[in-house]
């Protein structure tokens, strides 16, 4: 093997562990906020007050669900376990599928970032009225299946009984002391997904040119698919992707743009990683392809019919 | 494993992500990976971490005086909490060995071919562009240049003011042997969105640069056409090696 192929290899491993631990670095604090307001869920919150705060009717559950993200102010890493846990807790489908969706853009951080990039515009209104949009179709599809046992991996329900025990009656500091514990298991537990698919996302950045990409993409059509790649390739945090999304201003349309800003929170490499940790396989698809075909459309529209 | 060789290992495990965050944070580091504006998020997770140890280590006291106190026989089905599979925290080694064994190294040229670099820069608002219209020209770095160039209609009223910036050395085949650029990574949030931005130099001595070096560059400004986009370009007076500043990319 001739030395320049070596030190060629070396700096893609350079640019790789880069990427990689920046990714990580970004994303732990983000993932430790979610999986600690999932352990409070779980000792704070009983079934009985979940279902007095949440209708059962699948169109105002899936409408509650988009909009629980401003009390909940969460990321795509945070999201999915604290949804796992609100399943857990009797939120219906809709409302539950809605948020994870719905969560990672509705919310005041990423509402006061989007602000920051873009202004108070059409894009940050855009981008709220049709993420709020596909995460409410997509809850009331999901609500046809009957509860969230079946949709769910089974994983939890062995789980399930042995955290239930040890609550009544316990003091405040023992509860918390749970909700620590809890945080723990779910952090090892959606972290390894969160590692496996940065590693991914880093790995396709060290060896795929950007410009490869973004050369396909000018056209009305090619530019929103190109787009939606992007926003799985990378899997930035929702809480910041504007800025990122800001770069492309001049290289691409609104409309693109807008796709991006929508699909990109919904679904990228880690979120899907995570997603297969906690849904079944079924239901992953249905939760990736209904935003897919939706955020495509959306870009459509805007491409072709409004400017 | 055990449950308690479980939550042994889970506890080291945090202790050492916590421990890792802080030497990074410690030898100023981070602003390799993430924009500064998010180091006190990382500090907030450094600080979470190690309490998480902490209260795994409290539990795993705790289930061991419990143990000496009861009949472990008799008494071990009803406190064993389920801590995950072991094999999950495997995985979490992979960032510590990632970041302990491959030397840190931010962004630099050879990260160009797959993140690209351009001679221009996006737009953001117009506000922060007016402020670039305030500011001396030799306090402008490559980012406000670049950005200036983009949100003016007339960029030759630039030609001639002074400018000083900092920045890598970047050899570019399209350019002449008395050429090179000088250049930075713009990071929004992560290193993952790191693109870079250059300025062309015109200097005699260009070909005793090495390529990824660091330089400070002083010269006036002169408007041409490259890529059919009309580019600041510095006619460099001086170029001096400057060591790596603390913080390597710039954030918009």
């Amino acid at each position: 093997m001739p030395a320049g192929f070596f030190s060629w290899l070396w700096d893609r491993l350079n640019v790789f562990a880069t990427v990689f631990l920046g990714i990580f670095v970004e994303a732990v604090p983000f993932l430790l906020l979610g999986t600690f307001a999932s352990g409070l869920v779980e000792v704070f919150l009983d079934r009985d007050q979940m279902s007095r705060w949440v209708s059962n009717r699948p169109a105002a559950a899936a409408v509650s669900g988009a909009f629980m993200g401003m009390i909940f102010p969460v990321c795509e890493c945070g999201v999915v376990p604290l949804t796992r846990r609100l399943f857990k807790k009797g939120l219906p489908l809709s409302a539950g599928i809605s948020f994870l969706l719905a969560a990672p853009v509705l919310n005041p951080i990423v509402i006061f970032s989007t602000a920051s990039a873009f202004g108070w515009g059409e894009m940050l209104f855009w981008r709220f009225a049709i993420s709020l949009g596909i995460a409410v179709v997509t809850g009331l599809i999901f609500s046809v299946e009957n509860d969230a046992g079946s949709i769910l991996r089974p994983v939890l329900s062995a789980h399930e009984h042995d955290h239930d025990h040890a609550a009544p009656g316990a003091s405040f500091l023992e509860k918390t002391r749970k909700a620590l514990l809890i945080t723990v298991d779910e952090f090892f537990d959606m972290g390894r997904y969160l590692i496996l698919g940065s590693m991914l996302s880093a790995g396709l950045q060290t060896f795929i040119p950007q410009s490869a990409l973004l050369a396909i993409g000018s056209g009305p059509i090619l530019s929103v698919l190109v787009m939606l790649l992007l926003a799985i390739l990378l899997s930035i945090c929702s809480t910041v992707d504007s800025f990122v999304a800001l770069g492309f201003v001049n290289t691409f349309s609104f409309g693109s743009i807008l796709s991006f800003l929508v699909f990109g929170p919904m679904v990228d490499i880690k979120s899907v990683m995570m997603y297969v940790q906690v849904f079944k396989r079924r239901a992953v698809f249905y939760i990736v392809a209904i935003p897919f075909m939706m955020s495509l459309l959306t870009g459509l529209i805007f491409n072709y019919l409004i400017r | 494993m055990s449950s308690r060789m479980i939550r042994s290992f889970q506890g080291l495990l945090l202790l050492g992500l916590s421990i890792f965050f802080a030497s990074k944070a410690a030898s100023g580091q981070l602003t390799w990976y993430i924009n500064a504006r998010f180091v006190p998020l990382t500090i907030f997770g450094m600080v979470f971490l190690a309490v998480l140890a902490q209260a795994v280590f409290t539990e795993i006291r705790r289930a061991r005086q419990h143990e000496q106190e009861h009949d472990p026989e008799h008494d071990h089905h009803h406190e064993h909490d389920h801590a995950p599979a072991s094999g999950s925290l495997w995985v979490m080694l992979i960032p510590l060995a990632i970041g302990i064994l491959i030397p840190a190294r931010p962004l630099d040229s050879s990260a160009f071919s797959t993140k690209g670099f351009s001679t221009s820069a996006p737009l953001v608002s117009s506000d922060s562009s007016a402020r670039i219209f305030e500011t001396e020209s030799e306090e402008r770095n490559i980012l406000d240049w670049l950005k200036l160039f983009n949100f003016e209609e007339n960029v030759t009223q630039f030609n001639g003011q002074s400018a000083s910036v900092i920045g890598f050395v970047y050899f570019d085949e399209a350019l002449e042997t008395d050429q090179f650029y000088v250049s930075r990574f713009v990071v929004s949030c992560c290193a993952a969105d790191g693109f870079a931005i250059a300025m062309p130099v015109l200097w005699g001595e260009a070909l005793t640069l090495e390529q990824d070096s660091w330089v400070l560059v002083k010269g006036s400004i002169e408007t041409v056409i490259l890529n059919e986009s009309r580019v600041p370009m510095i006619v460099a007076e001086s170029v001096q090696s400057v060591p790596a500043p603390d913080q390597p990319y710039l954030f918009p």
